[in-house]
């Protein structure tokens, strides 16, 4: 793009925004190209995700943004995130049919700026182009805060060079943004949970080994943020992994270990607590950095115990030991958190009351397997305090509402939960009985043998329509999808209020 | 001329509401008729000539996973339908998506007899679906060869 095209599409945008859909299922391809015609983006669509890669690297600047769907045969929609995260730097927007929130919390994890549920809504895509937006206001303001610090940054300048459309965005903004930073006071960082996953999955990514506060700092990617905070907490951050992993070994010798708690890789799990019962606080099991969930930060049980009650049910698919388990808490008296944020030292002394409690309580699990919870106990609610344990902005708690409650099979390698689509489901089933009974002369039932063996072609069926005027409505095509968009985009819906009017239409 | 023109749209339109009623298609269904205009008249029927190839696909890959003499594949078959929910849901197919969701639970459950029955189930769905649309985009050619404006449907 030269920078003429380059200066004329910043001033539309979002008109013309350059949009990459990727998704194998052709009909769900066609829709959502439509819908992002009906937007007025530009439209690249593909049907496989390696081509979405090719294309991608063939031209970094070609794309401001980047919608995949999950289940791709020929590649995971999770790598090709993390891939194009990394690779591009560019904001990708998972789409998905599960509703499951462990995979939205896996598309967060990976780097997903939204997650959509099929099908999507043409609402759900009008506001897209925010995250582009904030995606380069946030490499803006790294810029500016990395190079406030006296660090050889020519290799990061030299991969933001290569991306023209955000730099021409730097520049128009970077003398306001030079004024402003001699105003600025640096203030305290408070690490929030979202914060501290971001680092999690930072570190997670160069590798435990590998962790230099500058690599942590540039991964991250949050403006404010200087290499001394991340430097102080990465330092923290390994005190405490040390504390616990010398105490887990010393629990390892009590029953079997999982394996899963030792690997570095695991660090992940920190952030959404992997294995079992996270008895605390069920702002705790919501790790992703769009934490469903809203808990005062008083941490004794007492007082939480009901909100979490309800929401325990989160049996969720044991991946890779970074998704969490639902189980029943364990009793409540043994266990008394320090509200103190920065307790994790002086939880040294909790620690034996914890390893306690597991091993008396957990309905269903059997006792060789409690005693490994402990450790999970203890990391958890350690990594929880320490990080200065702070209520996030997304307020939910209406997943309790709809019941998500998977739990029945818990280690079972498939993905699939049970959906939670209760109303439609019933209906339909009722439905599909009574046509049954209806078409049953029309149809009969083949059998598995016919089916395969019948070959029935698509005669064009459609012959040309007429135009229909457009005067539907449309109303919410399902409660699931408008609650975990809701979920993932509350901040961003709320700051995302722009009038039509102010689109220029480009033909 | 217009007294025909009347009773086919009222025809028309009887059906399309019917067709909801009885619970074949959803909102979805709605939103893509509102994404088809003059750009792009024959939208939906392009998009519904996809979904039915898609069914057919799909269901004869389900079919082949679950013939299998030995072990069968539910994984398979469960990625399988998955992928049809997703379309279905995404073109309004509500029946069809209902039953993929029962489908998924007996997928999950390994319920070999039962998948092949909700196999037959969606077989004979999607192609009751199939000839439910066709009629309907017969009737909006009737409407149009006699002159008329296929009507829009106000489904509240």
């Amino acid at each position: 793009m030269t920078v003429e095209q380059g200066v004329q599409a910043v001033d539309q945008f979002p008109v013309g925004m350059r949009v990459l859909a990727v998704d194998d299922d052709q009909t769900c391809l066609l829709i959502l190209e439509t819908l992002l015609h009906r937007c007025q983006y530009h439209v690249t669509t593909t049907d496989k995700a390696q081509t979405a890669v090719e294309l991608l690297r063939e031209n970094k600047n070609k794309f401001d943004l980047v919608i995949s769907d999950v289940d791709m045969p020929d590649m995971d929609g999770f790598k090709l995130l993390e891939l194009v995260g990394l690779e591009m730097d560019l904001p990708v927007i998972m789409l998905s049919a599960h509703s499951d929130p462990k995979y939205v919390m896996k598309g967060v994890k990976h780097g997903a700026c939204d997650y959509l549920l099929k099908p999507v809504r043409i609402e759900e895509l009008k506001n897209i182009w925010q995250h582009v937006v904030r995606k380069s206001k946030l490499k803006k303001m790294k810029g500016i805060v990395t190079n406030g610090e006296s660090e050889g940054n020519s290799d990061q300048n030299g991969v933001r060079a290569n991306r023209k459309r955000k730099d021409q965005l730097e520049e128009k903004d970077e003398e306001e943004q030079e004024q402003e930073r001699g105003n600025d006071k640096k203030p305290r960082v408070i690490w929030t949970r979202e914060l501290h996953n971001k680092f999690l999955a930072a570190v997670d990514h160069v590798g435990i080994m590998n962790a230099v506060p500058k690599k942590i700092l540039d991964l991250m990617n949050v403006d404010n943020l200087t290499r001394e905070n991340v430097a102080s907490h990465l330092q923290k951050f390994r005190l405490a992994l040390k504390k616990i992993t010398n105490e887990a070994k010393q629990q390892a010798n009590m029953a079997a270990a999982n394996s899963h708690f030792m690997q570095m890789s695991s660090l992940k799990g920190f952030g959404s607590f992997h294995h079992s019962p996270i008895p605390l606080g069920s702002s705790q099991f919501h790790g992703g950095a769009a934490t469903m969930r809203h808990y005062p930060s008083n941490r004794t049980f007492a007082g939480m115990f009901p909100h979490v009650s309800s929401s325990l049910p989160r049996n969720l698919h044991n991946d890779g030991g970074h998704m969490l388990q639902g189980t029943p808490f364990p009793p409540l008296e043994n266990l008394h958190i320090n509200s103190n944020n920065k307790a994790f030292p002086s939880f040294a002394s909790q620690q034996s009351s914890l390893l306690v409690a597991p091993s008396m309580v957990l309905e269903g699990h059997q006792q060789s397997t409690s005693p490994s919870f402990s450790p999970h106990l203890e990391i958890n609610k350690r990594l929880e305090d320490w990080s200065n344990n702070i209520p996030q902005s997304n307020v939910h708690s209406e997943p309790d509402a709809l019941g998500w409650n998977m739990f029945g099979n818990s280690t079972n390698q498939t993905y699939f939960c049970r959906d939670t689509e209760f109303g439609s489901s019933s209906a339909a089933q009722a439905d599909s009985l009574q046509m049954k009974q209806q078409h049953e002369n029309i149809f009969s039932p083949m059998t598995v043998a016919q089916l395969l063996r019948s070959s029935s072609a698509n005669e064009g069926l459609f012959m040309g329509q007429q135009k229909l005027e457009n005067g539907f409505m449309a109303s919410d095509a399902g409660s699931l999808d408008d609650i975990v968009n809701s979920m993932m985009t509350q901040q961003e819906q709320s700051q995302a209020e722009f009038s039509e009017g102010d689109w220029v239409w480009v033909a | 001329m217009d007294a025909h023109v009347a009773q086919l749209q009222m025809q028309y339109r009887n059906y399309i509401l019917s067709l909801y009623q009885q619970g074949f298609l959803d909102d979805q269904f709605t939103e893509l008729k509102s994404l088809q205009d003059d750009g792009s008249p024959d939208f939906v029927a392009e998009v519904l000539s996809l979904f039915f190839d898609d069914c057919v696909k799909l269901v004869g890959n389900m079919a082949r996973a679950l013939d299998q003499t030995g072990t069968v594949d539910f994984c398979q078959v469960g990625a399988n339908v998955h992928q049809l929910k997703g379309s279905s849901s995404s073109v309004g197919a509500k029946r069809v998506k209902g039953l993929c969701i029962n489908f998924k639970e007996l997928c999950e459950a390994k319920n070999y007899e039962g998948c092949v029955r909700c196999l037959q189930q969606v077989d004979i769905e999607y192609k009751t679906l199939k000839a439910k649309l066709q009629d309907m985009f017969n009737l909006e050619k009737q409407i149009v060869q006699a002159g008329g404006i296929v009507p829009q449907v106000d489904i509240n």
